[in-house]
């Protein structure tokens, strides 16, 4: 093994974004040859701490020092000349090249002035097989699976020798056989002495693979530990958690009414056999890794992705969802992941934004009444406290918090029985997440359900009445309100994970 | 209420201005004969044709689509209605089964072109330039490339009429236009149009049925392109296999130099119409100043250009973005 230097050096690091303090004093060293786990919940800090090291966000205050040098300036470009290689989970190679041609971007073998494609073809297959992919490198990226081509972007850091890799989440998408490749390209780049940052919601995995582990919680280092002094996933998960929930959380208990949905033997693309019900006056929560398939149970439901079997019984009559349309018919909202590609009109004005599923309330005839539906957009956004300055501004002049905002009100006002809200607090500051959950007490109690699916565990448990559990596509429990504890559900959220011993014992 | 639909009525407005500005200068620069009663009926009537065409581009342009079928529809629904009317042909059909069947057959045209962009995934472009070369090709066939006379007495007297000393021509489009500015604001169809156009996914996520809709657009675009191709018959009294041919162009441009934006989401009827009239103001004001034709065909390229540029402009700048992203841009 090479002698033991320090790769990368991060030292009392801040970053606030408006109103969310991102990063407080943050502190990270790795040698070379080291794989340096980093761990803790959503929203602790991790991806903005690698977007910093990447260059893609700036840092406030604080040093960087890379292999012996500090770097004042720094942006994705300068990190990548320095030999820093980030595999993120959205995979960003260009998609209509071939797979050769992504290992030799930029850098293309050629004769005289053209390129030497056999070169290139030959030297890209030998280097796959010798790792042990099979992958056709004629083949262009967007031909590949999901799985496949993230493991052309990691088999890519093994290629370009760099001195940092990061892997943000590698294994969610990636099979077994893939991810005992992905170890291996570990093992490898730690021999050629590289430095090694593994993120991973997969504990079981991070003890596995890392030499270390750096805990953050919200936004500050608890600490590093080496993973023998650690011993074990249990006595991680104490310091990634462990702080007192905060009083934001403003869920009162109450009464179950009478059930508005259930679901029985859901099955689609990703996730099969899930049964569920929820009852009006609660609030039901969806917890998971990234990649457990909530998201895609919730857009089943919704009619929004194809259902391949299950039953769905809404106020106790059998139904059939096939599109969106259907779904709002029976009574069944739902607030989009992802707030900028499925739910915000950017062109279009608040008014339209809320409106556009609500003018049904307003119509004389085939025609629109802009009184009535002027008055009610206005009614909402009243009722949700929107800073705005008129209905007719458009929403793009907003913030991302307050869009969200806008979306939530197009919802309550179409007064759906039940209503999904999927990751309704991601990128909002903690003002506006605390106005979210009081809106939450505000719909159940006009007897109507919610469907809370979060990453983050104490806003899933502050708000939710009970917790369903899914684990890599099948439900891994029920958990009732008093048997909440972050290490029971994270513990059940890696029940179906397979263990990674058992993927190293077939090495 | 300060802000209201501020950015919208800004085109619109500006435009408005631009175009009084034009009128103003050409009625001075021709000594009164621009702004005479008959040469400004003949203006709308000349942006007449185009400017129906125009609708229907402002609806498939909103949806973030183009139609570049839309000339060679409106050659065949004049073709078709020819063939089947006249007095000197095999069918010598009643004028009203004439128009029916040209309606007819141009909206399967345009579900055909709905059907290869949203079920097919063939970018609008190519779907629907495939559309005009194979339609202008049934045209030519159909006629075997020769006009079609003989079209009903009460077709052609179309379109000598008056109606408050303002031809039929022009009434049509101006009666088309209002009704199609009411149904975008009006009515839920109208409404999906935009949320579609400015967002697919967010839209259906709302409950819209976007193939429906889809179908929709494309069917009223070749309408529209139907009519206007009836509305180029009257005048010809004949049909024309050559009819329609390049429309296209000067519809996008209109639909363009009207405030809509390509990428989708945004674009008004009004704005459309603005630009039509702006775009046959330039002809016939060049016209009647003795312009060159040619050159006038360099200023109104140009036009087209500089109008898209400034839309750009004001919209940085609005962002504080100013100049620099302009360029950056650019």
């Amino acid at each position: 093994m090479p002698e033991e230097k320090t790769v990368i050096e991060l030292e009392g690091i801040n970053k606030t974004f408006p109103a969310v303090r991102a990063l407080d004093n943050v502190s990270l060293s790795v040698k070379s040859g080291e794989v340096r786990g980093l761990v803790g919940e959503n929203g602790a800090g991790k991806s903005t701490l690698i977007k910093i090291i990447t260059g893609a966000y700036t840092k406030d205050s604080g040093t960087m020092i890379f292999e012996g040098n500090e770097i004042t300036r720094n942006s994705p470009l300068i990190s990548k000349g320095l030999g820093i290689y980030a595999v993120y989970q959205d995979v960003m190679v260009t998609p209509d090249l071939s797979v050769a041609e992504n290992f030799f971007l930029g850098q293309q073998p050629k004769v005289g002035p053209f390129i030497n494609w056999k070169k290139m073809y030959k030297e890209s297959m030998e280097f796959l097989e010798n790792i042990g992919l099979d992958i056709n490198v004629r083949k262009s990226i967007k031909e590949l699976s999901i799985a496949e081509s993230e493991m052309i972007t990691i088999s890519k850091a093994l290629w370009q020798k760099p001195r940092l890799v990061i892997f943000d989440e590698p294994t969610a998408v990636l099979t077994r056989n893939e991810t005992k490749i992905l170890f291996q390209i570990i093992d490898e780049l730690k021999n050629q002495g590289t430095a090694i940052i593994y993120i991973s919601h997969n504990l079981e995995e991070v003890f596995d693979i890392c030499d270390t582990v750096t805990v953050l919680k919200d936004g500050a280092t608890v600490g590093t530990y080496t993973t023998e002094e650690l011993e074990n996933v249990e006595k991680l998960i104490p310091l990634m958690v462990g702080r007192s929930i905060e009083e934001m959380y403003s869920k009162k208990d109450t009464e179950p009414g009478r059930e508005l949905l259930r679901v029985e033997n859901l099955s689609g693309e990703r996730f099969e056999n899930i049964s569920f019900h929820v009852r009006a006056g609660e609030v039901v929560g969806f917890f998971g890794l990234v990649g457990a398939g909530r998201t895609e149970i919730a857009r089943a439901l919704f009619g929004a992705d194809l259902l391949k079997e299950g039953k769905i019984v809404v106020e106790g009559k059998d139904v059939s969802i096939k599109t969106p349309k259907d779904a709002l018919m029976k009574g069944i909202g739902y607030l989009p992941e992802d707030r900028r590609k499925q739910g915000i009109f950017l062109q279009q004005d608040i008014d339209f934004n809320i409106n556009i599923i609500n003018f049904d309330k307003v119509m004389t005839g085939p025609i629109i009444n802009y009184g009535k539906a002027h008055s009610q957009a206005r009614e909402y956004i009243d009722k949700l406290s929107i800073k705005i300055g008129s209905i007719f501004q458009p929403v793009s002049e907003l913030s991302g918090g307050n869009q969200q905002k806008v979306i939530i009100a197009r919802w309550l006002c179409k007064n759906t029985d039940v209503l999904i809200f999927d990751e309704p607090t991601v990128g909002i500051d903690v003002g506006t997440k605390s106005e979210i959950y009081k809106l939450f007490g505000e719909i159940l109690s006009s007897n109507k359900g919610i469907i809370l699916i979060s990453s983050y565990l104490p806003e899933l448990m502050g708000m939710s009445d009970r917790i369903y559990v899914i684990s890599n596509g099948r439900m891994a429990g029920e958990v009732h309100k008093k048997d909440f504890s972050e290490e029971f559900l994270l513990t059940l959220a890696m029940k179906n994970i397979v263990s990674r011993e058992k993927v190293k014992e077939a090495v | 209420m300060a802000g209201r639909r501020e950015r919208k009525t800004f085109t619109e407005r500006n435009l408005l201005i631009i175009l009084v500005v034009m009128w103003v200068f050409l009625a001075i620069a021709t000594g009164g004969n621009f702004s005479s009663w008959a040469n400004i009926t003949n203006l709308i009537r000349q942006s007449s044709i185009n400017g129906v065409v125009a609708i229907g581009m402002t609806l498939i342009i909103i949806t973030g689509g183009i139609d570049l079928s839309v000339g060679s529809i409106v050659g065949l629904s004049g073709m078709v209605f020819a063939i089947f009317t006249s007095t000197r042909g095999e069918f010598q059909f009643p004028t009203i089964v004439g128009i029916l069947l040209a309606l007819g057959i141009s909206a399967l045209i345009g579900l055909v072109n709905a059907v290869a962009v949203h079920d097919g995934k063939v970018p609008a472009f190519i779907a629907t330039l495939g559309m005009m070369t194979l339609v202008r090709g049934v045209v030519m066939y159909i006629s075997s490339g020769r006009m079609v006379t003989a079209v009903p007495l009460e077709y052609r007297r179309f379109a000598v009429l008056e109606f408050l000393g303002i031809p039929a021509l022009a009434w049509t489009w101006i009666i088309l236009a209002g009704f199609m500015m009411l149904v975008l604001k009006y009515t839920k169809f109208g409404r999906n149009l935009y949320a579609i156009g400015s967002n697919e996914e967010a839209a259906r996520l709302s409950g819209i049925n976007i193939r429906l809709n889809m179908y929709s657009f494309y069917i009223v675009a070749a309408l529209f392109s139907a009519i206007a191709g009836l509305m180029l018959g009257t005048r010809m009294a004949a049909g024309v296999p050559t009819g329609g041919d390049g429309y296209e162009l000067d519809a996008i441009a209109s639909v363009v130099i009207g405030g809509a934006s390509l990428s989708g989401g945004v674009g008004t009827v009004l704005g459309t119409a603005l630009g039509a009239l702006i775009i046959q103001t330039i002809r016939n004001g060049g016209n009647l100043l003795g312009v060159d034709p040619f050159i006038m065909q360099i200023v109104i390229g140009a036009i087209i250009i500089l109008a898209v540029f400034f839309d750009q402009f004001i919209k940085s700048r609005k962002k504080g973005e100013g100049l620099k992203k302009l360029f950056k841009r650019a």
